[in-house]
């Protein structure tokens, strides 16, 4: 009952600050067997590119009588609110599509369907598990492959100027210097998406890492900051060099105008999701993909050189929906070899896919099969921070935005980032000195 | 017969009264209590005045409420004199003041975040139609919502293209009122057309003026929509208001908090807009 009321209170303040809350059409069928058809739906974020997806759900038609209605929602902020608008209302899809990131922040035992009884788990790669689990349970399925936050380069640009791919964080500014000399945009900033801001600083984490093992278990035990941790500061501190190198207008462009302009071969950077492979291939082909190259954001030491990887969105189910066991029936077929033979027919792999087992087509983007997989190969990756901790500042992208734009230094940054992910362990219920 | 009476109009108050409690005042009320919790979608925890502490160590709340006192100001006052000359102009003898009463109202039927999408691709420096059309006559334009210096104004001018209707309308309403036999007896007195308007208008839509101020001034300070639309408070914090500070925490999930800084919000514009309101009333009152 009092959940009941706190939800209607959510709503009516909802009501008043979100104007335009796209409504779920939740339709009504009684619970059938395997030869009859069921309908679910499917909210998913609209910056995902849905190819891969759409493929999957139109074999799920045949294959185990499914039917998944999709329902795009806004990416971003706005999209969170209304996710979580939706669960507490009690108003939410059959299966939702969301972060790994933030789903241990509502409470998921309450809201998500736990795989730990099925077998679903089990064909799960490790580090993945570890991402959607929360206490006992197991709670998603993997949307697509996974994909790194890295450098994208123009290799064509490359070759151009003659340059190599950089070892270390002051190679790669020469290299832009070059660029940006020669009146090439240098960096392609896409910040009208302030999310896009982000990738360095997250990308980044590799090499926090490197220097700082201990780092993301420290943080959400409240033992270290960004701010007093030199390897970690240096992530914001990436930004200040370069505030010089970004095209003029890249406070007004987003992220699908950076998609062409890197297919167009408009820029010799963009530090971004390998997903964009995916973006740029759905709007040209392989071969414009392939003019794109991948490099792990660069450190200090040339020595050891590495690349974040990201965790793919998650498919969670409804608790609370009528259709348990066909959503079940639903995730179980979509990491099965058929159901991932359909997904990569349709949408090439960002990177290796996360489902045991399960190598993928041969065929792939140049970038991942040669630049991304090196890394994979000689061991030099570690997965997102975001991924690993529950304390997420909701800021941050703003926070990168500010920094990158010269209005703060990266030192500031990392402090104003230190107090948002305060607000967030309070929020947890963490025991963070302040 | 005077009891009777009583019981009668209590009886009418009563459908307003209960949407008035249900809608307002328990919504009110409890919004005090919820500032006060560490509150998710799952339930609260008392905290104390924690929550307003946190709120006013917010980094970016100097900004915000800087912010906000300039975008108030500002809305509020510099459509005073277009909006008057507007008014006086479409209370005129010309001929398609009617068309033209219908064209100035035009925005004021647009919702406020259509407009801000609308003016964002307009203002896109190299794609955008304003920078395109300042290029042909020679001027550079630069990337107007995106650098820090201008990101503010601009959104301040959109505010006024969009709020000068509802002020020109009162006033043509403030203007219409003002008895002809005022103007009758200047003419007599060989008043000039700016004697008139100085000496008769202008005092006369005093009223019309005040409101409004006050009804700008409030609904700058609680502005939310034009700026989010346009800005989403950025780049970085550097357009960030009261009000989008409160959305961005309760979007992130900060429920208590946001609630925390809506109440302080509520307490703001009350401190600010009643002896704003009683200052302007006591002006009115004296020049009468």
């Amino acid at each position: 009952m009092k959940k009941k009321l706190m939800s209607v209170i959510i709503m009516a303040a909802m009501i008043i600050t979100l104007t335009a809350c796209g409504a779920g059409g939740g339709t009504d069928s009684s619970s059938a067997g395997e030869d009859e058809e069921v309908t679910l739906t499917l909210m998913v974020d609209s910056d995902e590119t849905l190819d891969g997806l759409e493929a999957v759900c139109e074999k799920a038609k045949e294959a185990v009588g499914i039917n998944v209605e999709l329902d795009v929602y806004t990416a971003g902020s706005d999209g969170d609110n209304l996710v979580k608008t939706r669960l507490a209302s009690g108003d939410m899809a059959d299966l939702c599509v969301w972060s790994d990131s933030k789903f241990k922040s509502v409470g998921p035992e309450k809201y998500f369907i736990d795989l730990s009884d099925t077998d679903i788990p089990d064909k799960l790669d490790d580090t993945y598990k570890n991402a959607v689990t929360y206490e006992d349970g197991v709670y998603g399925i993997p949307l697509g492959t996974s994909m790194c936050g890295a450098v994208l380069y123009n290799r064509e640009m490359y070759e151009k100027y003659n340059l190599e791919v950089p070892k270390t964080w002051d190679e790669f500014l020469e290299n832009c210097r070059v660029l940006d000399e020669a009146g090439e945009t240098a960096v392609l900033g896409t910040f009208a998406d302030s999310w896009t801001a982000q990738v360095l600083f997250l990308g980044d984490y590799y090499n926090v890492h490197a220097e700082e093992p201990e780092f993301a278990e420290d943080y959400e035990a409240g033992k270290v900051k960004f701010a007093n941790t030199p390897a970690a500061t240096r992530s914001f501190q990436k930004f200040e060099d370069l505030t010089d190198f970004y095209n003029d207008d890249y406070m007004a462009t987003i992220y699908d105008d950076g998609c062409e302009i890197m297919a167009n071969g408009g820029a010799g950077h963009w530090i971004m999701l390998t997903q964009a492979l995916s973006n740029i291939y759905s709007l040209y082909d392989k071969e414009t993909v392939d003019k794109i190259g991948v490099f792990g954001i660069p450190g200090d030491d040339p020595d050891n050189q590495g690349i974040t990887v990201w965790t793919p969105s998650t498919i969670f189910g409804n608790k609370n929906s009528d259709k348990q066991e066909d959503i079940i029936r639903f995730m179980e077929f979509y990491i099965s070899e058929e159901g991932l033979d359909a997904y990569s027919s349709a949408q090439m792999a960002d990177g290796p896919f996360l489902v045991k087992g399960y190598e993928g087509a041969e065929d792939g983007y140049k970038a991942v099969k040669e630049d991304m997989q090196a890394y994979f190969d000689a061991g030099k990756t570690e997965v997102d921070m975001q991924s690993q901790v529950q304390v997420v500042g909701s800021d941050l992208p703003a926070i990168c935005v500010e920094v990158a734009t010269g209005q703060i230094s990266g030192q500031e940054a990392a402090e104003k980032y230190d107090a948002d992910c305060y607000k967030a362990a309070v929020q947890l219920g963490l025991d963070w000195a302040e | 017969m005077m009891d009777k009476k009583k019981v009668y109009s209590f009886w009418f108050l009563m459908p307003a009264l209960i949407i008035f409690t249900v809608f307002f005042l328990i919504p009110t009320v409890s919004s005090l209590y919820f500032s006060m919790t560490v509150w998710d979608i799952n339930g609260a925890r008392f905290c104390g005045l924690d929550n307003f502490k946190m709120f006013f160590q917010e980094d970016s709340l100097s900004i915000g409420i800087r912010n906000t006192m300039i975008y108030a100001v500002l809305t509020s006052v510099l459509k005073l004199i277009p909006a008057f000359f507007l008014a006086v102009l479409l209370t005129s003898r010309i001929k398609t003041k009617n068309i033209l009463r219908s064209v100035l109202f035009f925005p004021s039927l647009l919702s406020l975040i259509a407009i801000g999408i609308m003016f964002k691709a307009m203002l896109h420096p190299s794609k955008g139609i304003i920078n395109q059309a300042l290029s042909v006559i020679g001027l550079g334009g630069t990337d107007w919502l995106g650098n820090t210096k201008t990101a503010l104004g601009t959104v301040i001018v959109v505010s006024l293209w969009e709020g000068l209707c509802i002020a020109t309308m009162m006033f043509i309403a403030g203007i219409q009122a003002i008895d002809a036999n005022y103007y009758e007896a200047a003419d007599i007195d060989g008043a000039s057309w700016w004697q008139k308007l100085r000496y008769i208008t202008m005092p006369l839509t005093k009223s019309a003026r005040n409101s409004i101020i006050i009804l700008a001034f409030i609904d700058g300070v609680r502005s939310f929509e034009l700026i989010w639309a346009m800005t989403g408070g950025g780049p970085g914090f550097a357009t960030d208001v009261l009000s989008s500070i409160v959305y961005k925490q309760y979007a992130a999930g900060y429920y208590g908090l946001s609630t925390a800084g809506n109440v302080i919000m509520l307490i703001l514009i009350s401190c600010l807009a009643y002896p704003l309101q009683s200052w302007l009333l006591k002006r009115e009152e004296e020049s009468m």
